[in-house]
């Protein structure tokens, strides 16, 4: 078969497309003097609410935090210590969202395939780094609870012991886990699992993809 | 109050320009709906999600394009991203009202034993890239504007579309010859 020929065979579809194809001007109209916002009304509902989630979450966090720190007494140092990480973990966390968000809805359309997939791509990469960072949190949970008052100097060696294999086991699993964020264990089930939240599923799409456009770019 | 007024006026033309665009090139959002969508109701949202995107895109669209080029770039970006969103996508079907594209005529798809169906058919089994160059290719778009649209080079246009094309022809002849 000749190039020639698909054309004329694809040009087929042309004539009945002109046939069979007609736009309702009105309602596109009216869709459009809508601007179509109420179609991104399901999506942003759901971002705010999570938005509002958390930043009632940060407001209660530093409210504690101003609250120790304005009351201060040495016997808050672990919990102020503690707390103050979890915030800075949580508001970094918070700017990312924000972050992920704004990009997504401001995302022009108008770029080269390339460009702008690439850019999806990327998007949902830093989606999973995302979670990295908010595992960070982990070892401070295990700490926050504890004063200057009474440890180490009141409690028994058995309670001291137990802290030290509690905070240590959560360091070694959060290092463990930072570790294991990279894309490599995307095909891994339980990694995927982990980062379901942050869009597991769509990042490991995301990275084939990008490795096929990154062999498509290649001229061979 | 006036100046409400030009706000009024130059948005009703905004609407109508934007309207005559998307009626003279109406039969790429079908084409590159019918390339990706396989299934008629994914087909009729990928359509909305495009239309949506066009709309708000169409401040921004830059002259130095045809519209035409301009409406692929669109299109296509929108297909591949909704067509790997699939799965986890939410639907906007009350959004934008379902009877905007009269799409009954869909049988000239279904023939699967007519050269179109059987072209159809081996252009939906390629993948999101090749299947856009493709697409392009037999709209007839010159390598220079696939380039701009894809965003690859000139040569790799042409040693691409070569490549797929002896596929395709290859494939083309067997099913013809079932």
């Amino acid at each position: 078969m000749e190039n020639i020929e698909l054309i004329n065979v694809w040009k087929e579809q042309n004539v009945k497309i002109e046939k069979a194809l007609a736009i309702n001007k009105r309602l596109l109209k009216e869709s459009i003097d809508r601007k179509a916002e109420s179609a991104l009304k399901g999506l942003a509902q759901l971002t705010t609410a999570g938005i509002i989630a958390f930043v009632f979450y940060l407001l209660l966090l530093g409210y504690i935090l101003f609250y120790a720190i304005s009351n201060y007494s040495s016997a808050s140092n672990y919990f102020i210590v503690s707390m103050s990480a979890i915030a800075l973990i949580n508001i970094k966390g918070f700017a990312d969202y924000i972050k992920h968000l704004a990009w997504t809805k401001n995302l022009n359309y108008d770029g080269s395939v390339m460009e702008i997939q690439k850019r999806l791509s990327k998007l949902q990469l830093s989606i999973m780094n995302h979670s990295k960072i908010m595992i960070l949190q982990f070892p401070f949970w295990t700490s926050f609870y504890l004063s200057d008052q009474w440890f180490p100097q009141n409690v028994g060696l058995p309670y001291i012991i137990f802290q030290i294999i509690l905070t240590g086991s959560f360091i070694y699993f959060t290092i463990w886990l930072y570790k294991k964020h990279k894309p490599e264990n995307l095909s891994k089930k339980w990694f995927r699992n982990l980062i379901a939240g942050s869009g597991g599923k769509s990042v490991e799409k995301a990275l084939k993809f990008y490795r096929e456009m990154e062999e498509f770019e290649k001229e061979n | 109050m006036i100046l409400n007024h030009i706000n009024r006026m130059m948005n009703k033309d905004r609407t109508a320009d934007f309207l005559d665009v998307i009626e003279s090139n109406k039969g790429i959002l079908y084409k590159v709906a019918n390339s990706y969508c396989q299934n008629f109701e994914d087909r009729k949202d990928l359509i909305q999600e495009i239309v949506l995107q066009l709309w708000k895109s169409f401040d921004n669209y830059n002259e130095k394009f045809k519209y035409s080029t301009w409406m692929y770039r669109i299109s296509l970006n929108v297909a591949i991203s909704f067509y790997r969103k699939e799965n986890s996508r939410k639907r906007i079907s009350n959004s934008l009202t379902m009877a905007i594209f009269d799409l009954t005529d869909t049988a000239i798809y279904e023939e699967k034993e007519t050269n179109l169906g059987i072209l159809n058919q081996l252009i939906s089994r390629l993948n999101d890239l090749d299947k856009a160059l493709m697409l392009l290719y037999l709209e007839e778009k010159n390598y220079k504007e696939i380039s701009e649209i894809i965003g690859i080079t000139e040569t790799n246009v042409a040693t691409k579309i070569g490549r797929i094309k002896s596929k395709l022809k290859i494939e083309f002849d067997q099913l013809k010859n079932q």
